[in-house]
């Protein structure tokens, strides 16, 4: 029996509520599943609704239920995380303004991959293992749980690629491809709250078009990352219009 | 006070607050890296939810509560496998837990039929019914439910609350294969769209 592209699709709320038994039927949406970002996203927001349903139901187990999980908890092994061997597809970067991704170990993993791979483009093994030295404290956010990564492209060229760590309330910025500025002018960060500006540091001059990682501290809710031109020295508030603005997810 | 009321306004933070669901991904992820407290909190904020919609399906307290220390424990071991990029941490908690109750009464229903059950299925909906009361949740998922067609909230909620599979809510309901995968699906898009999930 072949099914039909529309009846496939239209199994995606059975799916979603555990209705379908499992065999080739169910194997086969699954599949669809993988190939179907549509469906997938589909079928997360009904299981959101059946999390609603769940909630509804909500009743008080008996107590000792409890003493009983922990118990079990404190004797099992935990599960390593999965890690993925896919290359993320590199059009991604060019064309999503910004990826907020996974957290936890996995991400770590993946965005310790992701800059050193950024920093492994333009620079020799020995420059980035200085680079790494230097910065012991973004190896530190690197491994932060929950940490994020982020990419924007900046307006007249070049992309900015943010890890932010929210719940140690710092992140590290690199960029790429940033266009050179005349000599009295540089690249300054800023966290754009909404009672007021601070300052996140100049960007250090690019190698090969890429700027080293900067760290900043103090990230807050509301927080948007901006980039502006300032004149040499930085400024102690933005002068010009930024050409980033990422609001970040903490 | 009723003790509905206080365990409703502990659980509702978890569907209802951003915040709420945010701390609970952070949380979760605390888990993955062997916090037992961390764990506690997400037992206390999940364990009702999770309870609750297991009794639903499966009936049986003593099952019910073996079911859900294997949900709970699984939440544990699996932990490092939660993606809150894909979904948040009720939900996948919820996504566990409803699959472990129906993978339960599959199980077992196989071995001993499932014809008795046919008496009890008009009732789910009176269930939903009776739950709501003083449950802002329950109050919102009924007002969502009661939006829908007589046969899509039949369908959702004998397929959720009941356990059953879509092909036995069409037996039981008797209508097509075809119109019962679309009336599940229509369903909870309203729903989604009324409840004002992403």
């Amino acid at each position: 029996m072949r099914f039909l592209r529309h009846d496939l699709h239209s199994l995606s709320g059975a799916y979603a509520l555990d209705a379908i038994e499992a065999g080739p039927e169910r194997d086969r949406f699954t599949r669809h599943l993988s190939r179907c970002q549509s469906c997938a996203s589909e079928v997360r927001g009904f299981r959101e609704v059946g999390t609603a349903l769940a909630f509804a139901a909500a009743a008080e187990p008996p107590a000792e239920l409890r003493t009983r999980v922990l118990a079990a908890a404190a004797r099992t092994r935990q599960l390593p995380p999965e890690v993925s061997t896919h290359a993320r597809p590199r059009r991604t970067r060019a064309r999503v303004p910004w990826v907020p991704w996974l957290s936890g170990v996995v991400a770590t993993a993946s965005i310790v991959v992701a800059v050193l791979f950024g920093f492994a483009q333009a620079h020799t093994q020995d420059e980035l293992n200085q680079v790494r030295a230097e910065n012991q404290a973004i190896s530190l956010l690197l491994s932060a749980p929950g940490a994020k990564l982020l990419t924007h492209e900046v307006t007249h060229g070049g992309v900015a690629t943010v890890v932010l760590a929210a719940d140690r309330h710092e992140l590290a910025v690199v960029t790429t491809g940033l266009p050179a500025l005349p000599p009295g002018q540089v690249y300054q960060l800023w966290l754009i709250g909404k009672p007021k500006i601070v300052s996140a540091g100049l960007l250090p001059a690019a190698k090969n078009g890429q700027t080293p990682a900067v760290l900043a501290t103090g990230v807050v809710k509301g927080d948007t990352l901006g980039l502006t031109v300032e004149p040499a020295g930085g400024s102690a508030q933005p002068t010009t219009t930024p050409i980033l603005a990422l609001p970040l997810p903490v | 006070m009723n003790p509905n009321d206080s365990d409703a306004s502990r659980f509702k933070s978890a569907t209802t607050d951003r915040r709420g669901e945010r701390d609970l991904d952070l949380l979760l992820i605390h888990v993955a890296r062997g916090d037992t407290e961390a764990f506690e909190a997400v037992y206390d904020r999940l364990v009702g939810p999770v309870y609750g919609v297991i009794r639903r399906v499966l009936r049986d307290p003593s099952q019910s509560e073996e079911v859900a220390q294997e949900v709970l424990l699984e939440v544990w071991r699996t932990a490092a496998r939660f993606d809150p990029a894909v979904g948040g941490a009720a939900t996948w908690v919820m996504t566990i837990a409803h699959r472990r109750a129906i993978d339960r009464v599959r199980s077992t229903t196989a071995a001993a039929g499932r014809e008795h059950k046919t008496a009890e299925v008009h009732t789910p909906h009176d269930e939903v019914a009776e739950a709501v009361e003083a449950s802002l949740d329950r109050e919102r998922v009924r007002r969502c439910l009661d939006g829908l067609t007589d046969v899509q909230r039949e369908s959702i909620t004998l397929a959720y609350y009941g356990g059953y599979s879509y092909r036995q809510v069409s037996e039981l309901l008797k209508v097509t294969l075809g119109a019962i995968k679309t009336r599940i699906r229509d369903g909870l898009i309203r729903m989604r769209d009324c409840l004002g999930v992403s």
